[in-house]
């Protein structure tokens, strides 16, 4: 998933999939991020963040 | 590689596939298994095994979160969501997943107030929303969903949040591996391990694989050439007489995992003594509970609940399968009297269970044809 926005104060940001739906996803375990960072998100929880140079294309 | 389709490609799936052929010996049968449910599910999927050559066997392992729940264990969940006053909450694919006496689906029918969730977050949503309810979320899967579990408890401590609980069935991915490795029914010659619970717990606690029983590993992927890619790092390894962990799925697994993620489920999980899997018994330190600082959100503490033993029933060879032993399609029952719409055994249940893979994509006409 892609990160749209984030809210650092709660620890969440909102994520669009692939689909473009949007998710928000517990991001304590993989902070910092920035927003165009791509996620792997499991049960709601961010637990992976795709290496930068991976993250870049994408964003 | 940028994008997903680049994992798909077809002639580089053809280029790995010919690479597979030149390192397998012929007149020596490889057997190779996929540790995770994700895995089997692409590997059916995307008809991985047709492209590999007749001696080299893929054996399903027992990563599927959902088919390694024992009966006694949905019991306890569907007498927990009659308690007065409960929500129970899980996963979709656990409210299908049959007990001693009916699902969760069938025990939501007969009136208890049990809600599916995605994530753990949305079960301590339904908690805030409703103060004068008693919320209780039906934890389940490895270390991959485990962190998730985790940081919603914390959260909800951090929230004082009184009226959530969990019951708390997540399970570790090594002890299984061990017992498989100790068993004498099944020769293994190399594992494809689990992706995504690598991001998490990394690929060193799969050094014991090696080490202890000289048997490749490579944590892989779920995209199609990702799988292929570990077949040929494990035959490789094989060819030339090498006995290691290596890592395919470099771009999000670190060699260590993911250590805030250990951290915090060392804060709030501690190991069971001994923890019941569907068909492979009880094993040792396999099974997590909330520890002694988050006892007071643990739902076996909260309320009473039976955990009473039950035997699968005999008809299912669940067990064979998630062990590997056994192929779905010879299983007594696939197919006839369980289908994913009126499942007999777990493995028919969750897209990642064996049984389901293989009925979803076909590979019950073709095996059938076979026979």
């Amino acid at each position: 998933m892609t990160v749209v926005k984030l809210d650092e104060h709660r620890g969440l940001a909102l994520c669009a999939d692939a689909e473009g739906a949007r998710h928000t996803v517990e991001i304590a375990l993989v902070e910092p991020l920035r927003a165009g960072a791509v996620i792997l998100v499991h049960a709601g929880t961010a637990i992976a963040a795709l290496a930068a140079e991976e993250a870049e294309v994408r964003a | 590689m940028k994008y997903v389709d680049e994992y798909r490609d077809a002639d580089l799936g053809r280029a790995l596939s010919g690479e597979i052929l030149s390192l397998v010996e012929p007149g020596r049968h490889y057997k190779v298994m996929e540790v995770c449910g994700g895995h089997t599910h692409s590997i059916y999927k995307y008809g991985v095994d047709d492209l590999l050559p007749a001696n080299v066997e893929l054996v399903h392992g027992p990563g599927c979160p959902v088919c390694v729940i024992p009966m006694g264990r949905v019991d306890d969940g569907i007498a927990l969501a009659h308690e007065e006053g409960v929500i129970f909450t899980c996963f979709g694919d656990m409210m299908r997943v049959p007990g001693s006496n009916g699902s969760l689906l069938e025990a939501r029918a007969a009136g208890a107030d049990i809600r599916m969730v995605y994530s753990p977050l949305d079960a301590l949503r339904i908690a805030k929303e409703n103060p004068d309810r008693e919320v209780v979320f039906f934890a389940i899967g490895f270390e991959t969903t485990a962190p998730s579990t985790a940081l919603t408890l914390k959260r909800a401590r951090a929230e004082g949040v009184t009226n959530f609980s969990c019951m708390c069935s997540h399970v570790t991915i090594v002890p299984p591996l061990r017992a498989l490795l100790e068993s004498p029914d099944l020769r293994l010659d190399g594992f494809i391990g689990p992706g995504h619970v690598s991001t998490v717990v990394g690929a060193r606690p799969f050094e014991f694989i090696p080490a202890d029983y000289g048997k490749p590993v490579a944590v892989a992927g779920f995209e199609p050439l990702d799988i292929l890619q570990a077949i040929v790092m494990i035959l490789r390894q094989l060819a030339e007489g090498r006995c290691e962990v290596e890592n395919q799925y470099k771009r999000v697994v670190p060699y260590e995992g993911n250590t805030r993620a250990l951290e915090v489920m060392a804060e709030v999980f501690e190991l069971r003594p001994h923890f019941e899997w569907r068909g492979l018994g009880f094993i040792s330190h396999s099974g997590l509970k909330l520890s002694e600082a988050y006892g007071d959100l643990d739902a076996e503490r909260r309320f009473s609940v039976p955990g009473v033993r039950v035997a699968d029933p005999k008809a299912c060879q669940c067990g064979e399968v998630l062990k590997g032993v056994i192929k779905p399609w010879e299983c007594k029952v696939f197919g006839t009297a369980c289908t994913p719409e009126r499942p007999i055994g777990t493995c028919m249940v969750s897209s990642e269970g064996a049984c389901a893979a293989y009925y979803n994509y076909g590979r019950f006409a073709r095996e059938r044809e076979v026979v």
